[in-house]
């Protein structure tokens, strides 16, 4: 039988090419770090549970997406059932700082009529030597966006489990109240009861939801 | 919906035998049948004009080219290059301004799993800029064309076979026609190739089809597999050659032919999935790596014949948008009919001597001789006399033995120059 959960949202993982995208998903869902990853060609998708609370179990569907400008137009599709990103940047290479507010606006563009929940995560945090972004500088920006901000390492496992478990946090704070709401035809949250009823803290097995497709 | 092209019960008594036939083919032909196509395969390549024909179909039919030996040698024909006048090495120059370079480079330094797993690392560096330089080179030579994630996945698989110079004449080659509309500007032209999916496999099974529709999965879970020709997802390098010879032996739109095989070949894994775009999705992206691959590609040329490309085309969806590959698929394939095999080729390239020669190409090099040059040249001095004395050994000894003999001596050195 599959684990049993309460909700399942779905997230969005984008940033420049080679700010390590992959491997912090890889990181989060397999536990383990590979030194070079092959890039990402389209889109893969992930899953894994988080316990945001003792025997509250979330499952998150996680997109990853190549970080070719070209691959745009394909990647743009999976903003609409997304109800949260992290957007990446890597802290030894500015210019995928710099690129930050087109991803945003990237996505804002494209995830109308609904929205999403980002986190902007400074990338490759065990390289403090080739740093070119202070933590400072990225806290601003992400305040004035209103994102919080995390710094992370795939290689050396920092922060990985927090940066999805805070963003999953915050999302589950806002289906709590009421911010974020269950809708027919969208998929960024689902919940673990047969859709459309509202429920407390008790969990179900995943066997009860059928497709209503 | 329902298929009007071949009545549901009709369609699948056929399907199933076609299938049965090409099940008994694959087991029964590793035996018997090798020694066979490699004879086959050497006399086609030694007709005048080559025989392309029989060099398809070996490339389609079980086992593909065999080795890759053959690969060598039949690949060049199958896509009009001629070896005797393959692109000089690129020089520095090849990656100075060109607007993919930082993505080129950054895509190819961290593409790792698709070199052999035994390979020194300092080899696999050696490797990996010589890959830059080839596609760099290639898009050098095309302004038109532009570089995409996936295809340095083409390039390695490539370079990992033929070496070099003949990598640059088979991509540039491949990016023109076979690859071409995956290199536009935008992507528009590869979701448009991508849009032939769905239709196949309305035709092939309704209901699988409706399935898909209903579970919102689009064709995503495809992409890779087509830009790549499945080199991104196999594990197995010996399936992406299979792969390869079937691909470059075939319409540019087989790859997403066999895509649709493949959903089809795991029908009811995907019905069983729960009716959710992720979950499907997830389902068809992870690409068993144990396919009966022999089987795929025979349905998939079932299912090219039964619902060609045009048939499709005629559907709404597809209607609009123009496909450079397709269209100029016919004319590509004519251009590989009159084809010298390559001892004349080797003797024309000979007699005109090395600058001439090079102007024959259909992209001549800038620059005085390159090193690489002469020694191509030594090689096929020698080679004359060892082929005049494998020559008087055919007589008797029949074509196979001739076939082995040939393929050493031309390849060995030639190879070993190219690709250490």
């Amino acid at each position: 039988m599959e684990a049993i959960w309460l909700y399942q949202f779905r997230l969005i993982v984008i940033g420049d090419s080679t700010v390590g995208k992959s491997c912090l998903i890889r990181r989060f869902t397999e536990g383990r770090f590979a030194q070079v990853s092959d890039p990402t060609v389209g889109v893969d998708f992930f899953s894994r549970l988080v316990e945001i609370e003792p025997g509250k179990r979330i499952k998150l569907q996680i997109w990853d997406t190549a970080g070719q400008e070209r691959f745009r137009s394909i990647t743009r599709a999976y903003y609409r059932n997304s109800v949260g990103g992290l957007l990446l940047f890597d802290i030894t290479n500015r210019r995928s700082f710099q690129n930050v507010h087109d991803w945003l606006e990237e996505a804002r563009s494209h995830v109308q009529p609904h929205s999403i929940v980002f986190l902007l995560v400074g990338h490759k945090c065990d390289l403090e030597a080739q740093r070119q972004v202070s933590r400072q500088e990225a806290e601003k920006l992400a305040g004035a966006y209103g994102m919080r901000y995390v710094e992370t390492s795939a290689r050396d496992a920092i922060n990985v489990e927090h940066a999805f478990t805070e963003l999953t946090r915050d999302i589950f704070a806002l289906v709590r109240s009421g911010d974020i709401t269950i809708q027919e035809g969208w998929e960024g949250v689902k919940s673990g009861f047969v859709p459309n009823v509202v429920h407390s803290s008790e969990e179900v097995t995943k066997s009860d939801r059928r497709c209503l497709c | 919906m329902r298929s009007r092209v071949f009545p549901r019960p009709a369609s699948r008594q056929g399907l199933q035998a076609q299938k049965a036939v090409h099940f008994i083919a694959a087991a029964k032909a590793p035996a018997c049948g090798r020694k066979q196509k490699l004879a086959e395969i050497q006399q086609a390549l030694f007709s005048d004009p080559v025989d392309i024909e029989t060099l398809r179909r070996a490339a389609t039919t079980n086992g593909g080219l065999l080795t890759d030996e053959l690969r060598r040698k039949v690949w060049p024909k199958l896509l009009n290059i001629n070896v005797y006048s393959l692109p000089r090495k690129p020089g520095q120059d090849v990656r100075e301004n060109h607007k993919d370079y930082n993505q080129v480079v950054l895509d190819v330094r961290r593409c790792m799993k698709r070199f052999p797993k035994g390979m020194p690392a300092s080899e696999r560096a050696m490797l990996q800029e010589r890959l830059i330089d080839i596609i760099l080179e290639v898009l050098k030579r095309n302004p038109q064309l532009h570089y995409y994630q996936g295809y340095h996945d083409v390039a390695v698989s490539l370079l990992l076979v033929v070496g070099e110079r003949m990598a640059i004449a088979m991509l540039d080659t491949l990016s023109i026609y076979h690859l071409r509309d995956f290199m536009d500007p935008t992507m528009d032209s590869t979701k448009h190739i991508l849009n032939y999916l769905m239709p196949i496999l309305g035709k092939a099974d309704a209901e699988l089809h409706e399935f898909m529709i209903r579970a919102e999965v689009g064709t995503i879970f495809a992409l890779s597999w087509l830009i790549t020709w499945y080199s991104h997802v196999l594990s197995d390098f010996k399936h992406t050659l299979r792969l390869y010879d079937f691909f470059l032996a075939s319409h540019p739109l087989m790859p997403i032919y066999l895509a649709a095989t493949i959903v089809l070949h795991r029908e009811k894994e995907v019905k069983q999935t729960e009716c959710d775009m992720a979950m499907v999705h997830h389902l068809l992206s992870r690409i068993p790596q144990d396919l009966p691959y022999e089987l795929l590609i025979g349905r998939s040329q079932d299912l090219f014949n039964q619902c060609p490309p045009s048939l499709l085309a005629k559907q709404a969806a597809l209607q609009s948008h123009k496909s450079l590959s397709i269209s100029t698929f016919q004319a590509f394939q004519l251009s590989t009919l009159h084809q010298r095999p390559d001892s004349v080729l080797q003797r024309l390239s000979r007699a005109q001597g090395s600058t001439t020669s090079r102007q024959a190409t259909r992209h001549p090099g800038p620059g005085a001789a390159a090193p690489d040059e002469d020694r191509l040249q030594l090689l096929a001095n020698g080679n004359r006399l060892v082929k005049m004395a494998v020559w008087g050994l055919s007589a008797t000894l029949g074509a196979a033995v001739f076939a082995v003999a040939q393929t050493a001596m031309e390849w060995g050195p030639e190879m070993l120059l190219q690709l250490f």
